[in-house]
């Protein structure tokens, strides 16, 4: 690497460092993300009321001071519902990515190491899995298997698992061809040492982009399946349960629906911020080396 | 040996290149200065991180805008000077009076582009010629360049072409306008050994032929033996040392020449004792006041850890300065340089 | 310093290539032709040759990174092209290999220290001390601070990653070292300073090398003995100084000429060779070197030549130097 590189690189990390948006994004993303995931885990005792709580008298108030968030069709707390729902969408959607991560991580590396047969086998699979749309996808687990949390994950994770093998097959077939791979097979290391020690950390980094791009994803398929009424059934608050009775009486008391939406906004939003700055952060034309 | 005249085509005067590195901006070439004649050959010869590739896109006018800037000196081109010049004035001279060739040539010729229509471009970009007057020249200069079969591989692909070919392809494109000075940028590192005697020869030959000035930039000093006429050797920013090629080698100058000619491992002597020069260049970032290389050098005096030592003539040797307290200018105050 | 460390016989390697625009045809690239020639103990033999030749291909070969297609490898008689698992794991301690990009060379992600740690546990040689003692005497081997071992690689320089890149090759205490162009990427100072470190780890270790390089200074410089390569073959072998200085294979020849050397009075015999490097896809019938030979005559076209000893421990592959009459007959 000629040293006049290595100043045009320095230029680029003064660039980045100028450019304090970038950062100032995925700090914020990352803190908006923080603020629902942590609203969501405490939800039992952050929740004024018992999300489940009906109460015939208040159906479909405005906000108040007992209920800042108004109330739904049945007298529920909106707040507690998206506090509550926000659980929901997060346990979905993180396991399915993490599901998804493993699974097709695993393939995708495998893939692209042993190559091969094997290699256009595997890619051919995710080919076909990547052919379904997400909604279709969970249409057709939901009508087969049964509209539950599990199949739920399930649904999200199947197509999440073509777009994390392709990022992770990338990254492998170029990684395998640097000296020190070579460099482990003569020293006689097994191929699972080299893929688990030499190879798997030097990919990571843009499967963590990913991740946390793909957390936004399964948020909103989460979302849009409980819109159409796949999700988890009611009377479990999540929030595209919520927007789908929200929907009704969208023109009399939008607050049924708004309050969900901007719940999924933001935390769609924070996963974006982050990824975006996670990525730049990770782009090796940016660092160091 | 083509005679010279006595105007240089070329004059640096000068010449400071200085790249911002997180907020400070530092000299990557620190007042440079030679003349070129028409006609010679200078080769800057030093290792990565020198500054000689640089002066060469400096003078050109190609250093990267983004963090980098020519901060101070004049580039005269037939007394012109391309510093002053815009960016518009600059590229009617670029590839017409200047021409540069790299070192990759992969990626300085356009991979989707014919070669023979990337040869006519600048002909039809600098000249009227119309665009079968066009190829019809780039056609003679693809066999000027000794590209067999030139005819038939006019319109190949420069992936259809080996490296020491697509190196003749970019030597064409470089003297398509008859330019007068010809900047080499290590133009035959990435070749063969036999292929790289093969493009010298060729340069040698259009040097010969064309009338044509050339900078040739490398860090390997066999390759100066054979091509150069002049030498100008450059460390961390600054010629240490400039003199006709048969001077340079018979009686080296500079210690950092000097200590660089006994590391250097030859095939046409007996393995002797490999002398590697201790320590390390000093980062663009951090470099000592005074001479820059007297961390390193065996020769080294008070003066040289505190001030810089200008270029001045070597007493007793013909034409051959270096920029050295201890060997150059020595005692008898020193021109500045 | 006696015996043979390893002996190589008739190594031969293809590749098959895609062409064409959509990677239609086929085509078969030659890499390693029946290439022979044995190391001693502590011996430094040199593979040279342009690229394409083939030299890379044979070091890799010998250390099973790439598998050979025919051919017998054997390191202290043992077989390695055969060995199954537990047999190679063993070999591939004895023999070892630096390589050319100190960039690409160590994985980012692990600390110096890791780095030359991790061969000692995986062959179970000694515990979490001993290892630690070894990963400092072979940094301070070649000359790197002890405090390097927590620091990650893009912490140094070119040189410097070299430098531990040599490090891990004799962490496993190897006797045999494929030396992959290890200083070609690198500057001329710092060449130097690698140069002299080999040399003083072969003379200390007593490590036979084979030095793989295209810098026939270099290889001058470092080797005892040397073999030419061109299009997979081996052209000529011989002792370091009479190989350089009288070259008997015209392809030597064009070589050393064409090699530059920093002296302007020997600017003249250069670029003599004409043609370029033919393709390792269809290497010319007969003698591949015949179209660029400006001694070729009419049974070079035909015939590859057999190869033939020239003197005590010189030996050439060429019809200017016919074999004998009764051993030639076999032309590989």
């Amino acid at each position: 690497m000629s040293a006049t590189a290595t100043l045009l690189e320095r230029g680029a990390w003064s660039r980045l460092g100028a450019n304090i948006l970038r950062h100032k994004m995925a700090s914020l993303g990352a803190g908006l993300v923080i603020l629902v995931a942590l609203s969501a885990v405490f939800a039992p005792w952050l929740s004024p009321h018992d999300p489940l709580e009906q109460d015939v008298l208040l159906r479909l108030a405005a906000p108040s001071a007992d209920f800042p968030l108004g109330n739904d069709d049945f007298g529920r707390d909106i707040l507690s519902r998206i506090l509550w729902g926000g659980r929901v969408s997060l346990v979905v959607g993180t396991s399915a990515v993490l599901l998804a991560i493993v699974i097709g991580g695993a393939l995708g590396m495998l893939a692209g190491y042993i190559g091969g047969i094997f290699d256009r086998v595997v890619m051919a699979a995710m080919d076909v899995l990547l052919s379904f749309p997400a909604l279709v996808m969970g249409l057709l687990v939901v009508a087969m298997l049964g509209p539950t949390v599990g199949n739920l994950i399930l649904a999200i994770t199947l197509t999440a698992i073509a777009p994390f093998a392709r990022i992770a097959r990338a990254p492998t077939l170029i990684v395998k061809e640097r000296d020190f791979v070579e460099a482990g097979r003569a020293l006689g290391f097994s191929n699972l040492r080299i893929m688990a020690v030499h190879i798997l950390p030097n990919i990571i980094d843009e499967i963590l982009v990913m991740a946390s791009l793909w957390l936004a994803t399964a948020i909103r398929t989460e979302a849009s399946l409980s819109f159409i009424g796949l999700g988890v059934r009611p009377p479990t608050a999540t929030w595209g349960g919520m927007i789908r009775e929200g929907f009704e009486n969208i023109l009399d008391s939008p607050w049924l629906a708004i309050f969900p939406s901007l719940a999924i906004l933001v935390i769609m939003l924070g996963l974006n911020m982050l990824g975006d700055g996670l990525r730049d952060a990770t782009d090796p034309r940016l660092r160091h080396e | 040996m083509s005679e010279r005249s006595t105007e240089p085509v070329l004059v640096v005067e000068n010449l400071t290149t200085e790249f911002r590195i997180g907020g400070t901006w530092y000299p990557a070439v620190r007042r440079v200065g030679f003349t070129l004649g028409r006609n010679e050959t200078l080769a800057l010869v030093g290792e990565s991180g020198c500054g000689k590739s640089i002066t060469a896109l400096s003078i050109i006018g190609l250093v990267p805008k983004a963090n980098g800037r020519v901060a101070a000196g004049r580039v005269l081109l037939a007394g012109r000077d391309l510093l002053s010049l815009d960016e518009r004035e600059m590229e009617k001279i670029r590839g017409n009076r200047i021409s540069m060739i790299f070192q990759e040539p992969m990626t300085s010729l356009n991979p989707v582009l014919p070669v023979g229509f990337q040869v006519a471009e600048a002909l039809r970009y600098h000249t009227d010629l119309s665009p079968k007057a066009a190829r019809a020249r780039a056609l003679a200069l693809l066999e000027h360049v000794k590209i067999p079969s030139a005819a038939r591989r006019f319109n190949d692909y420069p992936h259809q072409f080996s490296g020491g070919m697509r190196q003749r392809v970019m030597i064409a494109v470089a003297l398509a306008c008859g330019p007068e000075v010809l900047l080499a940028d290590e133009p035959t590192t990435a070749l063969d050994v036999t292929i790289q005697a093969q493009v010298l020869a060729l340069l040698a030959e259009l040097k010969a032929s064309d009338g044509m000035a050339m900078i040739f930039i490398t860090h390997n000093l066999g390759v100066v033996a054979s091509i150069a006429d002049r030498v100008a050797v450059m460390y961390a920013g600054d010629i240490v040392e400039l003199a006709p090629v048969d001077e340079l080698f018979a009686h080296p100058t500079h210690p950092y020449t000097e200590a660089l000619l006994r590391s250097i491992p030859r095939v046409d002597r007996d393995a002797f004792d490999l002398k590697p020069i201790p320590g390390q260049v000093p980062p663009i970032t951090a470099m000592p006041a005074g001479c820059r290389y007297a961390d390193r050098c065996p020769l080294r005096i008070e003066r040289c850890s505190v001030e810089v030592p200008p270029l001045a003539p070597v007493p007793g040797l013909r034409g051959h300065q270096a920029r050295c307290w201890v060997r150059a200018g020595a005692g008898a105050g020193a021109e500045a340089a | 310093m006696t015996g043979t460390l390893l002996e190589v016989e008739r190594l031969s390697k293809t590749f098959q290539v895609r062409r064409g625009f959509l990677g239609g045809a086929t085509g078969t690239v030659h890499a390693l032709s029946n290439v022979s020639f044995s190391v001693g103990v502590g011996e430094t033999f040199g593979l040279v040759g342009e690229s394409g030749c083939g030299k890379s291909t044979a070091g890799r070969s010998i250390l099973r990174l790439v598998e050979p297609d025919a051919g017998r490898v054997r390191f202290k008689g043992e077989d390695v092209l055969t060995a199954r698992a537990a047999q190679l794991r063993r070999l591939r301690r004895e023999m070892q290999i630096v390589f050319q990009d100190p960039y690409s060379s160590l994985n980012p992600r692990r600390t110096i220290g890791q780095t030359l740690a991790e061969p000692m546990a995986v062959h179970g040689l000694g515990g979490a001390g001993e290892i630690a003692e070894t990963v400092r005497a072979v940094l301070a081997e070649v000359g790197m601070p002890s405090d390097a071992a927590a620091k990650y690689p893009h912490e140094f320089s070119g040189g410097q990653r070299q430098r531990i890149g040599i490090a891990r090759a004799l962490v496993l205490q190897p006797e045999l070292i494929v030396a992959d162009e290890p200083v070609s990427a690198l500057d001329v100072s710092i060449q130097a300073q690698i140069l002299v470190l080999l040399r003083g780890l072969q003379e200390h270790r007593k490590l036979s090398f084979i030095f793989i390089s295209h810098d026939l200074g270099v290889v001058r410089h470092f080797c005892r003995r040397v073999a030419v390569m061109y299009l997979g073959r081996i052209v000529e072998t011989g002792p370091v100084p009479a190989i350089f200085d009288e070259p008997l294979h015209p392809y030597t020849q064009a070589l050393r000429s064409a090699s530059p050397v920093p002296d302007p009075k020997a600017r003249v015999a250069m670029a003599k060779l004409e043609g370029e490097v033919a393709s390792a896809l269809a290497p010319p019938a007969g003698c591949h070197f015949h179209p660029r030979c400006p001694h070729a005559m009419e049974i070079c076209k035909r015939v590859y030549p057999a190869w033939t000893h020239v003197g005590k421990d010189r030996g050439v592959a060429c019809h200017l130097f016919p074999a004998p009459a009764a051993a030639s007959a076999l032309t590989p």
